[in-house]
């Protein structure tokens, strides 16, 4: 086994060790199972970063163009949201949802066979940071205000419904932090997915001579940016708050995972994951 | 044990509000009254007197009938007759007085379960025994431990979890939409007594403002005054309810006051921020159809009863496992109380000495190497260790023997070396002094 490998191994059965003690921390109510979880969790997210170093240092660019590393990138990006989000929001229950779903897309990234993307030279940087990074961090803004949407949900189904808070629901946080998390991914995600979806066609323009090919990831896209900006334009203008942003937030980010695995993977797109 | 601890009391099960009154024995010092005097059986008293329930806790002679020296000076200091107040109390002996005092700290004998009240007026009970010196050794651990075994019910049963008042139960829920309550404001609409009362736990709970509108604005203004809120106008009722978060109402209206319509034009001034309605008068205030706006919720009192009603039926189950802790506790104090015998103490210290003597024996013969497999050698070093062991040990057992024959000084002295070596192994308390959290053992 070589260091990657090493590597890749460790940070599976870390980020697997922080979701596990997070549930638990749950389920038996144990700040030092907590602890213990978030531990696993920087630990994991630490050798994650060197891994994601060591790929760079020895593929330089052209680790741009493959495949299971846009995987790696994107778990680790959803770690890094979620740490901020944590920090900023004291959202620790946002990690029952961000270390399974780092866990499953970096399994992704290990197991997917190596392929290349043909990716123009004179646009590898700016294509990367702009295209790639800033669509990265609002999926994964995304997943966390769907997440807390969910819980938002079914929290104020039962707080309307005036049915007993028992069990778990009693550990959850207030209503209006879980609203906060669907106005930081708003607020944030929306201008960042704008940013990444300008790039990419500008990037198209210089390489295809053309912005806009009728290709599904293009169309689906777009009607993801549609949705996007309705939520963002709503909650801005309109003050939008609580239920309706939380569906929707649920419904975009539904959509964004249909057309980054569904298109990705199983229909003829110039974004292909296919060798 | 040559000691005996007697309880006697009365509370809310067992007197009547007038004879509760009548028996209440606030600010009585026993060693003023004679309680605790030179022939008297009663060496140490504590008092506890609050508005449910009159105790006097006692340690005294086991050969006299405290009891009857407690209920006459009971009688005296209120002036009352003997008979009367027999016929109200109970009396709890040694162990029995310790459980039942174990479950009054823990709120498991209040009127209210899990009130967490009580402890504090346990602790200024005893504060004002302390301080009139009729605590001894056995009421001062007696209480001591009776407010960690409370703390440790506290901490593994949900017996004081869960409001179980209506009040609580609105604060509870206005937590779980707002989260911390620091910025929010609320509106009382009438100023009754229950919206008041809700309103004192909504400030004590962090509530930024409070603004009171009453059809009387002097009666508004009044209350304004009293609890630091701001007298609003009735008229402006809609205008400024645009900027309370948590609205409760309580008027002596026949119909609806506030309707769907108002709390939606509310609602876009407010720009969709969460409101919640608290509906505690009868007949209704709010029209229900409110609650299915987006962002309000509203809950009136039969909704509020009903979650209170089901967090007394969960305390009651946790009772139960409050119940297991105070008997488990019982039974160390009952351990700590046969040790202030002087010959268990003496057998405990010898026993630690030893068990001291024999690891830093096993740690030098280790060090020997095969010089120690000669079982002369080893012999030789045993005898050292113990014999020292037993001679340092010596000059504070003569001591302790000759305190022991001393009435009042005995149990005290034993106490303190039991303390001194920590032959109960007793954890130093969360609040005790940092360096006292991580003692260095003696053995190392």
């Amino acid at each position: 086994m070589n260091l990657t490998e090493t590597l890749e191994l460790a940070v599976l059965a870390l980020y697997f060790l922080g979701a596990v003690l997070h549930i638990l921390a749950v389920l038996i109510r144990g700040p030092l199972l907590r602890s213990g979880g978030q531990i696993a969790t920087l630990l994991g997210f630490g050798l994650h970063t060197a891994d994601i170093g060591l790929y760079m240092a020895r593929y330089g660019g052209d680790a741009l163009g493959h495949g299971p590393f846009y995987f790696s990138l994107m778990a680790w990006t959803l770690i890094i949201v979620s740490l901020v989000l944590n920090w900023r929001l004291r959202m620790h229950f946002l990690a029952l949802t961000s270390l399974p779903l780092a866990l499953i897309v970096y399994s992704f990234a290990t197991t997917l066979p190596s392929m290349e993307v043909i990716l123009p030279e004179s646009f590898m940087g700016l294509w990367f940071g702009l295209h790639i990074g800033t669509l990265f961090l609002s999926i994964c803004l995304l997943a966390m205000a769907a997440s807390a949407g969910a819980v938002y949900l079914f929290l104020e189904k039962k707080i309307k419904g005036k049915t007993k808070i028992t069990g778990l629901s009693k550990d959850l946080p207030s209503l209006s932090l879980f609203d906060q998390v669907n106005a930081w991914a708003v607020n944030l995600g929306f201008p960042l997915f704008t940013v990444g979806l300008l790039s990419g066609f500008l990037w198209a323009h210089f390489t295809w001579e053309r912005f806009f090919s009728w290709d599904p990831k293009e169309v689906a896209a777009i009607i993801v940016w549609l949705l996007f900006a309705f939520l963002f334009h709503q909650r801005l203008v309109n003050g939008w708050r609580g239920r309706k942003p939380a569906k929707l937030a649920i419904w975009i980010f539904a959509l964004s995972l249909v057309s980054m695995l569904g298109i990705n993977f199983f229909l003829e797109t110039h974004h292909s994951f296919q060798p | 044990m040559n000691q005996s601890i007697c309880l006697l009391g009365l509370n809310h099960r067992t007197a009547p509000v007038e004879v509760r009154e009548r028996y209440a024995l606030p600010d009585v010092d026993p060693r003023d009254q004679g309680l605790i005097a030179a022939g008297s059986g009663v060496k140490e008293a504590m008092i506890l007197s609050t508005c449910n329930r009159v105790e006097l806790l006692t340690v005294g002679r086991e050969d006299k009938d405290t009891a009857r020296e407690i209920l006459r000076f009971w009688a005296d200091c209120c002036g009352g007759d003997v008979h009367e107040l027999q016929d109200h109390t109970y009396t709890h002996r040694n162990l029995d007085a310790v459980t039942h005092l174990f479950s009054v700290a823990s709120s498991l004998d209040s009127m209210v379960l899990g009130e967490p009240q009580i402890l504090g007026q346990l602790k200024q009970a005893y504060r004002s025994s302390v301080k009139q010196g009729t605590s001894g050794v056995v009421l001062n651990r007696l209480l001591h431990k009776s407010f960690s075994v409370a703390k440790r019910v506290r901490t593994e049963t949900k017996v004081a979890s869960n409001a179980v008042s209506i009040s609580f139960a609105a604060v509870e829920l206005a937590k779980r939409i707002f989260g911390d309550l620091s910025n929010q404001t609320a509106m009382l609409v009438g100023a009754g007594e229950m919206a008041e009362l809700a309103a004192t736990h909504l400030l004590s709970a962090g509530v930024k403002r409070m603004l009171i509108a009453n059809r009387t604005h002097a009666r508004g203004c009044e209350l304004a005054s009293r609890i630091k809120g701001e007298a609003v106008l009735f008229a402006e009722l809609f205008e400024r309810m645009a900027e309370a978060d948590i609205v409760i109402s309580s008027t002596g209206a026949t119909q609806t006051v506030i309707q769907r319509r108002d709390v939606q034009s509310i609602m876009k001034r407010r720009r969709n921020r969460p409101m919640f309605f608290i509906d505690i008068a009868v007949p209704r205030d709010i029209d229900p159809d409110v609650n299915n706006l987006d962002n309000i919720y509203l809950y009136d009192i039969d909704d509020l009863k009903e979650v209170v009603e089901e967090n007394l039926s969960q305390r009651k189950t946790e009772a139960a496992k409050a119940m297991v802790i105070v008997q488990e506790e019982t039974e160390k104090f009952a351990c700590w109380l046969r040790s202030l015998d002087l010959k268990p103490t003496i057998l405990d210290l010898l026993a630690g000495g030893e068990r001291i003597a024999r690891k830093e024996l096993k740690k030098t013969l280790r060090r020997l190497g095969p010089k120690a497999d000669d079982p002369e050698v080893s012999q030789a070093l045993e005898t050292l260790v113990l014999s020292l062991a037993h001679k340092l040990y010596h000059q504070p057992l003569d001591f302790l023997k000759r305190r022991a024959q001393e009435e009042d000084a005995g149990a005290r002295y034993i106490d303190v070396t039991r303390r001194m070596f920590n032959l109960d192994n007793e954890p130093p308390s969360p609040d005790a002094h940092p360096d006292r959290r991580k003692p260095k053992s003696s053995e190392e």
